[in-house]
């Protein structure tokens, strides 16, 4: 299989020398056979060009799972002279940042691929390097760089029976009706059928992944039929028009793996700001020492006080109110960490946590102690709606000195919260619900969960934080003040 | 015998005095550099001498050709010993040459290794020897063909001066592409769990892979760190037993040296006195940690107590000979176990997976690359000396290019080993006839041979 894949490529790369060897005209036989001797000399890093010859280099794999990566920076500029282990470039794996050096000694002659560009795959052709004394203006860039591909890599691939191009693949009269109604080249779908049998199933699996649409016959018969192999059935069409001949060998098919492990999955690009969310909170649960605190906060004076109130204002309005106070009774605990100590906020900006689509944003009601209940609630009302919209300024959800994330319209009982750095404190509230007490009297209890800082919040500082909070919900008249 | 002869009859020629002789002796005197002219006359003699090595002085029809040159030596500090090896040696044209092509083919085959590394032929493991070429050439120069080697896993090098080609190291690293079979319509790949052997061409037959190669009275790099030190000295051991006159050189890195069963074989190799030479190829870094962070002495040299030790600069491959050649003797005349200490420098990182430039500066390899490494120093020793000129010198490295670049070829077209390989060479004897074993389950029995 690897002499077939090697030499497949070899004949490949002879073609495509004997061609440009062509164009030069009859009269350069002699350059042929020296164009054919180094071609086999250096076979994987040189071809020769306009008797120039150049060494080429391809995006090394600098770590194991590398397949891909940057090219963060050029080191040495086009025409500058190497050294064996002068740096190259910066390049960017999967893993980290990672010099590429030279081996080779030369001369820079051409960067292929300029600093800056993303997803370059492992030995695609990044630049070349010819000898001390050659003229780097007569260096030509291959037209085709896939005439050096990686033997290894070409046989990689033709080792999965199911798309070695060589052989006709087994289906049922179902499948192909439907992979001409596709129009699909049933070489680039997986096959999971005894003996690399193509079933409906993959298909259809692969139509899903990929997203094909629907194409009526007819409408795409495209230039691609002269890129298929002459032994492929004349139902197929498809493919990428921009890669041309080279496409037959390498399937672009969702790898083999995602078909063997039965189950289908979906990849989620991230947002920015679920990016931002993982980077923040990874780095809160991981770096922050949290510690939890719960109480449970009798609520019925407040639900009784609530329905008397002519203005419409919610539960969640008088537990940011009775936070905030609470904050102005306890002031140790509204504080942030600066990087090396705890710095006292001098204002009480309660940050409330609102679902978007995209993902929980938290807006501030800033000075919310000395609002009023009213207030706040019309404050927020404000800001959910157009944190929604995705408007809101940056200052408007940036800062805060104090989280409460509240779900007791979701039913939840209690949860605890990751800290949102650098505040110290987040609290979490739970659903009211119906409990005995100890006088079987029936109450509405809800439960606040504090998660705190511990470098910053001691429990005892938490507990009696707490106590003021539960205090204060549960003494509506407080809230007036 | 002949060469003194022969280097007395030239410093009495009286053809050695023309102006232009004087000029270049002088500008090598000044580079510490003595070299002694041979003339056509005495051309004769020494292509009648029978050669040393086995090699043909090269007659060639310039009257001035320079044959022999003595360079001076660097000095090596020696521990427990009377005197150390020579202050200077000679070398000849051929020997020059020879070295010269032998260092040139394992930097490149080196490097092609590397490449190949990067655009992941080779898997796993893969420590390159770039760098230390001097100490494994200097070394084999000067003991016999019979004499045993064991060394590490950074084992390329060795293993091309033992004999294997180079198409037959790169073969062994490249990994197979893809090893799937199927039993009962379920299907394993054993890609993965034989990642880093390579070809079935290979010359451990592509079961071994980057640390596990071997030839004639080669015992191999070996995988597991300072573990082939105690294994020398049972091959030294089995030497004495046999008292069959081969001395065994254990080699073994700055790393090793710091542990217990290294000092467990001093003690035994001395106690028995063993005909085994300690390498200590002292290339600065123990991984990432360098010496002066890892060793509570730096001379490892003396570290064997009681056995002599020298301490020599791998990076000149004439002072290695020379050393080697001190040590060789030694052991070999019954005085027990001798250490050495070679200082030598790898340009690569520990292994393919360190970039080397964590822990040491990029300044500090360029700076060795430039001042110190022994390609290099030979090639201004046979240029400066006369011994050979550019265009020797450009033919060797053609040659080499093209030996490893075919080899590069060789490998990467190499089949791969098939599955029921797996199952041979478990047994040294072929007087397993018919004998199974068993495979990872109880459903796979296979016949070893």
């Amino acid at each position: 299989m690897a002499a077939q894949g090697w030499l497949r490529t070899m004949q490949v790369s002879m073609n495509y020398i004997w061609r440009t060897a062509n164009i030069r005209g009859p009269s350069c036989i002699k350059a042929k056979v020296l164009c054919i001797q180094e071609c086999r000399r250096t076979f994987i890093t040189s071809i020769v060009r306009q008797a120039v010859p150049t060494t080429q280099i391809l995006m090394p794999a600098l770590s194991p799972t590398m397949e891909e990566g940057t090219i963060v920076k050029w080191v040495k500029k086009e025409g500058e002279a190497i050294a064996p282990g002068d740096m190259l470039c910066e390049i960017e794996t999967d893993k980290a940042t990672i010099a590429m050096d030279s081996d080779e000694e030369g001369i820079l002659a051409k960067i292929i691929v300029p600093e800056g560009t993303k997803n370059v795959k492992v030995n695609q052709l990044i630049a070349l390097m010819v000898e001390e004394g050659e003229d780097i203006t007569q260096v030509e860039v291959p037209l085709d760089t896939d005439v050096v591909t990686n033997p290894a890599e070409t046989t990689d691939h033709s080792s999965h029976s199911h798309t070695d191009p060589k052989e006709s693949v087994l289906m049922s009269p179902a499948v192909r009706i439907l992979l001409e109604t596709y129009r699909l080249n049933p070489r680039l779908i997986p096959a999971t059928g005894p003996k690399g049998r193509l079933l409906k199933g993959d298909v259809l699996r692969y139509v899903a992944q990929e997203g094909k649409p629907f194409t009526k016959p007819g409408e795409a018969e495209v230039t691609t039929k002269t890129a298929m192999p002459t032994t492929m059935p004349p139902l197929v069409t498809p493919l990428q028009p921009d890669k041309s001949e080279t496409t037959e060998a390498k399937p672009v098919a969702p790898k083999p793996q995602s078909a063997s492990r039965g189950t289908e999955y979906t990849d989620l690009p991230n947002s920015n700001m679920r990016r931002t969310i993982a980077k923040r909170l990874s780095e809160s649960k991981a770096n922050i020492p949290h510690t939890y605190a719960s109480t449970n906060c009798v609520m019925d004076s407040l639900i009784q006080f609530r329905k008397g109130l002519s203005v419409k204002v919610s539960m969640n309005d008088f537990i940011i109110k009775a936070a905030a106070i609470s904050l102005k009774q306890v002031p140790e605990m509204n504080v942030v960490w600066n990087g090396k100590e705890a710095e006292l906020s001098g204002q009480v900006d309660i940050s409330v946590a609102v679902a978007t689509e995209a993902g929980l944003i938290t807006p501030i009601v800033k000075t919310a102690d000395s609002l009023a209940v009213a207030e706040i609630s019309s404050t927020l009302k404000d800001l959910a709606s157009r944190a929604r919209e995705g408007k809101l300024k940056p200052q408007e959800f940036q800062g805060g000195s104090f989280t409460i994330s509240n779900l007791g319209m979701y039913g939840i009982t209690e949860f605890s919260a990751v800290i949102n750095p650098p505040q110290a404190c987040i609290l979490a509230i739970g659903g009211t619900r119906l409990l005995f007490n100890a006088d079987e009297k029936i109450q509405s209890i809800m439960t606040a969960t504090l998660s705190c800082d511990r470098r910053m919040v001691d429990d005892e500082l938490a507990a009696r934080w707490l106590e003021a909070f539960k205090s204060n919900i549960e003494k509506p008249s407080r809230l007036l003040l | 015998m002949l060469r003194a002869g022969l280097r007395s009859l030239t410093s009495t020629s009286p053809l050695n005095k023309p102006d232009l002789n004087t000029a270049r002796t002088y500008e090598q005197l000044k580079a510490g550099v003595s070299i002694k002219m041979r003339m056509g006359c005495i051309l004769k003699i020494i292509v009648a001498s029978p050669s040393k090595k086995g090699l043909l002085v090269r007659a060639r029809g310039l009257a001035s050709e320079v044959n022999e040159a003595e360079f001076e030596l660097s000095d090596c500090p020696i521990h427990k010993l009377d005197s150390g090896p020579a202050k200077k040696a000679v070398l000849t044209r051929d020997d020059g040459l020879h070295f010269y092509r032998q260092m040139q083919v394992i930097r490149r085959m080196e490097n092609a290794a590397s490449t190949m590394y990067k655009s992941k032929v080779i898997r796993g493991f893969c420590h390159l020897y770039s760098g230390q070429e001097a100490c494994a050439i200097g070394m084999q120069a000067a003991i016999h063909k019979d004499d045993s080697i064991i060394t590490a896993y950074r084992c390329h090098a060795w293993t091309y001066i033992r004999g294997i080609p180079v198409a037959d190291i790169l073969s062994e690293l490249a990994a197979p592409c893809m090893l799937m079979y199927e039993v009962n319509d379920v299907k394993y790949d054993l890609s993965e769990k034989l990642k880093g052997e390579g070809r079935k061409n290979g010359c451990s037959k592509g079961k071994g892979g980057s640390m596990h190669m071997y030839g004639h009275e080669y015992y191999g790099g070996n995988g597991i760190v300072g573990a082939q030190v105690p294994l020398g000295g049972g091959i030294a051991l089995a030497h004495k037993y046999r008292d069959n006159g081969q001395i065994c050189v254990t080699l073994y890195g700055d790393g090793a040296a710091n542990q217990g069963q290294v000092f467990e074989t001093y003690n035994m190799a001395k106690l028995w006195d063993l005909p085994v030479i300690f390498v200590c190829e002292n290339n600065g870094y123990g991984m990432g940690t360098s010496v002066e962070r890892a060793a509570a002495t730096t001379e490892y040299h003396t570290r064997g107590d009681y056995i002599p030790g020298i301490k020599v600069d791998g990076m000149d491959i004439l002072t290695v000979r020379e050393a080697t050649r001190f040590a060789a003797d030694f052991t070999r005349s019954g005085k027990g176990p001798i250490l050495m200490e070679l200082t030598t420098y790898r340009y690569y990182g520990h292994s393919m997976s360190d970039p080397g430039t964590s822990y040491r500066s990029r300044d500090e390899v360029q700076s060795i690359r430039k001042t110190r490494d022994p390609i290099m120093s030979l090639r201004e020793k046979l240029l400066d000396s006369g011994l050979a000129d550019t265009d020797d010198i450009k033919r060797i490295e053609k040659e080499a290019k093209e030996e490893v670049d075919a080899a590069v070829k060789v490998a990467q077209a190499g089949p791969e080993p098939a599955l029921d390989d797996l199952f041979l060479d478990v047994y040294a004897d072929d007087n397993m006839e018919g004998h199974k074993i068993r495979g990872c389950d109880n459903w796979i029995r296979q016949a070893t041979n």
